[in-house]
């Protein structure tokens, strides 16, 4: 027989279960966003006292802030272009009947599965077969593979929400397709625009692998920049990065978060 | 439409099945087109690749023989399939007290718990690298601290349980969500009816929760553990000479080597390792239910 004290013990496992595998979630980036306020030239935990040193140091180094141009330049042209294709997509596969429809959107969606490792190594041999040098064009074409099936993902929800009939309304009201498409379908699906357009900048603003096989030496976009430190030579000013890239994830959470209460 | 109103001769000979259908066609053809060309072409010139002599380039299964007698592929091949399966049943361990835990809160308290699992979710992964080599390091926090009360210190950081630990930061979120989301749809009058029977909590939580939120946990560990195989940068960053994985050696026959046939090779060995555990996982129950609830 299992009395009700022992409900309780179990309760009480439970809650510290939770709250352990929170902590675990949560502290580690949280102690490095504390260090990276440290005075101190070496990281040191707890600080000794508050400075934004290594802060300076990051827009004074040129490497870091050319390197966070770069991947707010390539997660912006990835995303943007992600979600113009992804988008048509998706209501082209949502509104239509076809054979063939599910082998379509099982290969437009296949990124996800398969291992980053292997679509950056065909890039990379894939492309210098093709001579294509501009850096610029090789982390883009790499990053809408990447983000491409994560628009694809979340316009697909989006179009779940969207009641059919309107489309079907404006239409019998005699609005063209491409009419009910802008001024029906796009409108309702903003919420959802929005989230994949932050989804698929986020995974191309912190994607690294694709980056560091297809980047040219010199051109190193964030991720590649903190990779490579984290290798070779540990600079403190990782601890300032983390605190700046945590806190724009923060930002992208909470709006998305937010979209996706608008769009319920 | 039948209003008289008057078109191009062209246009009015397209019904409007023929119209959408053309519509549906440009609307899937640029995403579709660009995928073929920079994606599905690039991993098809890889087979090509690894499909190849190394010098003269004609068609030689030679990269696979070589692969095939490579002890070193084997001992990788066999630490990447071990500490997936080790990361998965940590990550299991940990997500499902609090993916339970959070589905008996109030839907207040569940939204915010579930922002302490979208935060790490979202974190980038060198983020996360970079806190372990900072806390579990030498000279980092953990060993600051146990030095402080007389432990000695403990090597955390470059070998197999920095792997495992970092690894399994990145997994959790993955399956808490998909556990939570098998939690939530099971009707709420099935526990209860169970415990008016005189059902404890204990037992219904064996006999009908546990239970009914299998297809969770299955579809979920399966897809943390496909997701393991591929791994790339923790291995890198926190593991040692005994933790590379397959991902690690395809770029060190790509930039050590400097061996293209091999890198390829392993690379295609490693897409059929991941395909065919997908391919597992589409046969379970839980896989169709994930690929049902997708079409849905």
């Amino acid at each position: 027989m299992i009395s009700s004290r022992h409900i309780m013990t179990w309760r009480g496992v439970g809650l510290a279960a939770a709250i352990f595998v929170f902590v675990f979630l949560i502290l580690p980036t949280a102690i490095v966003i504390i260090m990276s306020f440290g005075d101190k030239r070496d990281l040191v935990f707890p600080p000794t006292g508050f400075s934004l040193d290594l802060f300076r140091r990051f827009f004074a180094e040129p490497g870091w802030t050319q390197s966070a141009l770069l991947s707010f330049r390539i997660a912006i042209l990835s995303a943007t272009l992600s979600l113009v294709m992804g988008t048509a997509a998706a209501i082209g596969l949502a509104r239509s009947r076809f054979r063939g429809k599910g082998l379509v959107s099982l290969f437009l969606h296949s990124p996800i599965m398969i291992p980053g490792v292997a679509i950056a190594l065909a890039l990379y041999l894939y492309l210098n077969m093709l001579g294509i040098r501009n850096n610029d064009a090789r982390l883009i074409l790499g990053h809408v593979v990447m983000t491409l099936p994560f628009v694809l993902v979340t316009v697909s929800a989006g179009l779940r929400h969207i009641d059919e009939t309107l489309e079907t309304v404006a239409t019998v009201m005699g609005a063209g397709l491409f009419t009910v498409f802008r001024r029906v379908t796009v409108p309702l699906l903003a919420p959802a625009l929005t989230i994949g357009w932050l989804f698929a900048f986020v995974t191309s603003f912190d994607e690294v692998i694709v980056s560091w096989f297809l980047v040219r030496a010199g051109h190193m976009t964030l991720p590649v920049k903190m990779y490579s430190s984290i290798m070779f030579d540990i600079s403190p000013v990782l601890a300032a990065v983390s605190t700046m890239l945590t806190g724009l994830t923060v930002f992208a959470c909470i709006v998305m978060a937010a979209m996706q209460k608008k769009e319920a | 439409m039948g209003d008289g109103t008057p078109a191009t001769p062209k246009r009015r000979q397209l019904t409007l099945e023929q119209r959408h259908a053309l519509y549906t066609a440009l609307l899937i053809a640029p995403a579709t087109l660009f995928m073929l060309f920079v994606y599905a072409v690039p991993l098809a010139y890889v087979v090509s690749v690894s499909l190849a002599d190394k010098t003269t380039g004609a068609f030689s299964i030679g990269s696979y023989q070589q692969v095939a007698t490579s002890s070193l592929f084997y001992k990788v091949t066999w630490t990447t399939l071990q500490i997936s399966a080790l990361a998965t049943i940590t990550s299991l361990l940990l997500a499902y007290p609090i993916a339970l835990y959070m589905n008996y809160q109030s839907a207040r308290v569940r939204a915010f718990l579930m922002l302490l699992v979208l935060v790490p979710f979202w974190t980038s992964i060198l983020v996360k690298s970079y806190a372990f080599t900072v806390i579990f390091g030498q000279a980092g926090v953990v060993n600051q601290l146990l030095g402080l009360v007389g432990l000695p210190s403990v090597k955390l950081l470059f070998n197999r349980v920095g792997v495992i630990i970092g690894m399994t930061h990145y997994l959790v979120p993955f399956l808490v969500l998909t556990i939570l989301t098998s939690l939530r749809s099971i009707p709420p009058d099935l526990p209860r009816a169970a415990s008016i029977m005189g059902a404890s909590k204990l037992v219904v939580f064996r006999r009908v929760v546990l239970p009914l939120s299998m297809p969770g946990v299955i579809a979920g560990s399966a897809l943390v553990f496909i997701l393991s195989l591929g791994f790339y940068v923790v291995p890198a960053l926190l593991g040692g000479r005994q933790d590379v994985m397959l991902a690690n050696l395809v770029e060190f026959y790509l930039r050590e080597a400097l061996n293209w046939q091999m890198a390829s090779t392993i690379a295609v060995m490693l897409l059929l390792t991941a395909a065919l555990f997908v391919a597992l996982l589409f046969k379970t129950r839980a896989g169709a239910a994930l690929a049902g609830e997708q079409r849905a």
